[in-house]
């Protein structure tokens, strides 16, 4: 099923949509669409976002793509440009214990994660340090092991 | 097109045309492939204009008049009057008019070829005028060029390899050229075509129509 989307409705961090993504944010209704740093000029593209929608997009002449750019929002559903590729980290806790805070960590900062084995793969929105920042602890203490960060 | 209001009403939209480049050498074909999608695109009921870009004539432009394919008001010519990359890239100004103009003129068209004036490896257009670009290279040229990782063939939306039909009377191996474009394109799409005996176009309209018009 592919979203025909044409225009820029705003920036997401725009006073006017807050309340809408915010509540979005809690009921799973965010879907980022990222933009290869070399698309960002176009006025049409055709990208997935990370929850796997196909997005048929066309600008206006006039309007420029940027980051944080909102595409679509409906009760249930809002798509945000982001730029460029989705940069991850991967995180191993040492055991059982450790992976019950993790998991616990992640939940309630309501990180978009992905599980790969053993690991946690968190889907970065923002600076890596800030993720961090947020289990130091975790991390100093050596109960959960940073592997990479990739893109 | 509808586009969401902030209070989630919609509000109607007109949508500008979608605008296509066609770059690359001298004499790779790249009048021979508008020829080429003026009727392929007609036929699958797309409302189509033309720019032709050349150097101080309007020759490409006289001939695709000419050609009866396509009404002659809806192709307009543009002198670089300069090497070509300067009016597609560099200064894109003299073919946004021209663009804007056919859209003023005709209000339902859709797409817009662009074609550049014959260049050199390095030509590229600017996403300011394109919103998809491709660039034509041919087996007479040699089967090195995919190799030489020019920017128009790395950077371009869709690499034309044309004149696939004299690879045998020129040494190539067009397989081995596909490949290697492939390779220094990360797998970006590679398209082969004989212009002159329209081999090869209907895959390009099929991209077009999936990448640019959103038909499928």
């Amino acid at each position: 099923m592919t979203m025909r989307l044409h225009g820029i409705l705003g920036k997401s961090d725009d006073a006017a949509f807050a309340r809408r993504l915010h509540h979005l944010e809690h009921h799973d209704g965010i879907e980022l669409l990222f933009v290869p740093p070399a698309d960002v000029g176009r006025k049409r593209f055709r990208l997935t976002t990370d929850r796997g929608t196909d997005c048929a997009v066309s600008l206006d002449r006039d309007e420029e793509l940027t980051d944080g750019a909102l595409l679509f929002l409906a009760s249930d559903r809002a798509i945000i440009a982001r730029f460029g590729e989705q940069e991850s980290w991967r995180l191993t806790p040492v055991d059982q214990a450790a992976a019950l805070r993790l998991g616990w960590n992640a939940g309630n900062l309501h990180w978009r994660v992905r599980f790969d084995g053993d690991s946690l793969v968190v889907l970065l929105d923002g600076p890596l340090d800030t993720y961090r920042a947020r289990i130091r602890p975790l991390l100093e203490s050596g109960e959960v092991v940073e592997r990479d960060a990739v893109r | 097109m509808n586009r969401l209001s902030l209070n989630g009403t919609m509000a109607k939209s007109r949508i500008a045309a979608a605008r296509v480049g066609i770059g690359g050498p001298v004499g790779s074909g790249k009048t021979a492939l508008v020829e080429r999608l003026i009727p392929a695109l007609l036929e699958r009921g797309v409302d189509i204009a033309v720019i032709t870009n050349d150097l101080v004539t309007a020759e490409d432009a006289e001939r695709i008049r000419r050609s009866g394919l396509i009404d002659p008001a809806r192709v307009s010519a543009v002198e670089a009057g300069a090497c070509p990359h300067t009016v597609i890239r560099e200064d894109p100004t003299l073919n946004i008019e021209a663009a804007d103009e056919l859209e003023r003129r005709f209000p339902g068209v859709e797409l817009i070829l662009l074609e550049s004036g014959g260049d050199n490896l390095a030509s590229t257009f600017s996403r300011d005028l394109t919103d998809f670009w491709m660039f034509v290279i041919d087996v007479a040229g040699g089967d090195d060029i995919p190799r030489k990782r020019g920017p128009g063939v790395i950077r371009a939306d869709l690499l034309v390899i044309n004149k696939v039909d004299l690879a045998p009377h020129v040494g190539v191996n067009i397989e081995r050229m596909r490949q290697e474009a492939l390779a220094v394109r990360g797998n970006r799409p590679v398209l082969l075509t004989n212009c002159r005996r329209g081999e090869g176009i209907d895959a390009i309209v099929d991209l077009l129509e999936r990448e640019v018009l959103f038909r499928t």
